[in-house]
């Protein structure tokens, strides 16, 4: 039995695409994760056992928010630096000892993995 | 002939990818094997939380939740969840911890600067 | 001239320290008003009696249809009726509390030979037990029904928390309440001045965040949240468990210090006990 090379070139293009699927599959898993982090975000934000934000924050759409603190808006703006915005939610106290707002992170109000989605979330305000 | 050829080429390839699967799931269960809890584990992680809710406590800097998520754990390693009784008991000791170092960073009073 | 030098430089020390460190009781309350007259320049200083609502102009309306109908008055009547009523060694409470029952601009006060703060509730366990009876629960029941009938009859006396100079203690009790009240604690890592100084008057989500002058003269309170009477510590508890701090017991020391030097902060102030809340 002899394989053409027609064969072999035709052969290896189906074993690439066969075997891309899962490959495919994970890379679209990977762009519907960021859509998801930030929908997930949004829950956890909103949630009144986790990020609680609304209690302090108005955030757009959020129901009977809080005025506290300042409205959750241009975030990237005030923020161009994702990690300075983690660092604020994980400890406010950090950059301003007087600050009321509680150290999610630090205090584990939140896991890191939920601080990460609200990050995403809070950023695209 | 060629069809053959194509079908045993998928069946190969499905084989082969069939496999990484079950590579990657049975080198789950051995990571999960050399992590699994047993009844002592958990005894000593619940004892190192209670003595964290207690060192934050003398300094009336223990918190709302600790004592019941030791309780919880209490109650998982009871049922023979002991990787879950670890868990929880991990988590009340970062809160004793937490819970202490957060008196303790204001044991001489702050005034803050709106108090003037 | 060396000598001259080294003593104005020892006084200037002393000055400088006991100006940062220590402020008097006084000179705390004057700030606490100051601040609260910067933020509420149109709210004359006796309204703050009537706590969250001398500020906030919307809930005042629904608390005074409340008060045509006062939902304490039973609570009133249930403690005149324990006030009247014999101990069953033949005794009363008057036997404890001659000048009773209007006395609670008496409370909280310094008591030099226990070396503590006592509070009404305290003095009226400790009587009750000197006469053989149980001591009652302090956060809400019969306590609250007693400390209502009193605070009833001791209606327009006014705060007078002292601080007597002859027993150093009685400042450091002060202190101490001083102390909790800045202290940032729980999980949520709040501290009662986060919110009832610095964000005074905002909004936390649909409650308005109430002052500290005037937050002591109108216990106990029917707490429509609550759906009964509850005490001042009963209060002191359940703010402790918003910012996930685990509550301190009623009238331990922790307490008695904290009621000891934010009741300061409401004197010269009428008394308005019992009253109503959301």
């Amino acid at each position: 039995m002899t394989i053409s090379k027609k064969h072999l070139v035709g052969t290896t293009g189906l074993l690439i695409s066969v075997l891309s699927i899962p490959l495919l599959t994970t890379s679209m898993a990977f762009a519907a994760d960021a859509g998801n982090a930030v929908a997930e975000g949004k829950d956890l934000a909103f949630d009144r056992k986790k990020g609680n934000c609304l209690s302090c924050h108005m955030i757009e759409d959020g129901a009977s928010p809080g005025n506290i603190a300042p409205p959750l808006i241009a975030m990237k703006a005030r923020f161009p630096d994702k990690a300075k915005l983690r660092a604020q939610i994980w400890d406010a106290t950090a950059a301003n000892p007087d600050s009321p707002m509680p150290p999610f992170g630090k205090h584990q109000v939140i896991s890191d993995a939920e601080l990460d989605k609200i990050v995403e979330y809070v950023w695209t305000l | 002939m060629r069809k053959t050829k194509y079908l045993g080429i998928l069946v190969l390839a499905f084989i082969l990818v069939g496999g990484i699967g079950c590579a990657t799931a049975s080198s789950d269960k051995m990571s999960s094997m050399k992590t699994e809890m047993t009844a002592d584990d958990a005894t000593a992680a619940i004892a190192a939380a209670d003595a964290a809710r207690k060192k934050a406590g003398s300094v009336s800097g223990e918190w709302r939740d600790t004592g019941k998520i030791i309780g919880e754990a209490e109650e998982a390693a009871k049922a023979g969840d002991f990787a879950k009784a670890v868990k929880l008991a991990n988590k009340a000791k970062v809160q004793g911890e937490r819970g202490y170092e957060q008196m303790v960073s204001q044991e001489k009073l702050r005034l803050p600067s709106y108090f003037k | 001239m060396k000598k001259i030098v080294l003593m104005t430089t020892a006084l200037l020390m002393v000055v400088g320290f006991s100006n940062a460190v220590m402020a008097s009781p006084e000179e705390d309350r004057q700030i606490f008003l100051n601040f609260y007259k910067e933020r509420f320049p149109n709210v004359p200083q006796d309204d703050y009696i009537n706590g969250v609502y001398a500020i906030d102009p919307v809930g005042r309306e629904n608390w005074e249809a409340i008060e045509e109908f006062p939902p304490y008055e039973t609570a009133i009547d249930a403690g005149k009726s324990m006030w009247d009523t014999a101990f069953a060694n033949g005794k009363t409470y008057s036997d404890c509390f001659p000048d009773g029952p209007a006395i609670m601009s008496k409370y909280p006060h310094w008591n030099k030979e226990k070396g503590s703060v006592i509070t009404l509730p305290l003095a009226l366990n400790a009587c009750r037990e000197a006469n053989g009876e149980k001591p009652l629960k302090y956060n809400k029941g019969a306590i609250a029904n007693i400390v209502s009938y009193i605070a009833y009859e001791s209606r327009d006396q006014v705060t007078n928390v002292v601080i007597p100079k002859d027993d150093p203690r009685a400042l450091e009790a002060y202190e101490m309440g001083k102390k909790f009240y800045f202290t940032k604690r729980g999980q949520l890592n709040f501290s009662c001045a986060n919110c009832h100084l610095q964000n005074v008057g905002m909004v936390l989500r649909t409650e308005i965040l109430g002052p500290a002058v005037g937050q002591t003269t109108h216990w106990p309170v029917y707490r429509s949240k609550w759906g009964e009477m509850g005490t001042l510590h009963r209060r002191f508890k359940g703010c402790n468990e918003q910012v996930r701090a685990k509550a301190f017991k009623p009238h331990g020391e922790e307490y008695r210090n904290l009621e000891y030097f934010l009741t300061y902060q409401s004197n010269n102030l009428p008394l308005n006990g019992p009253g109503a809340r959301k």
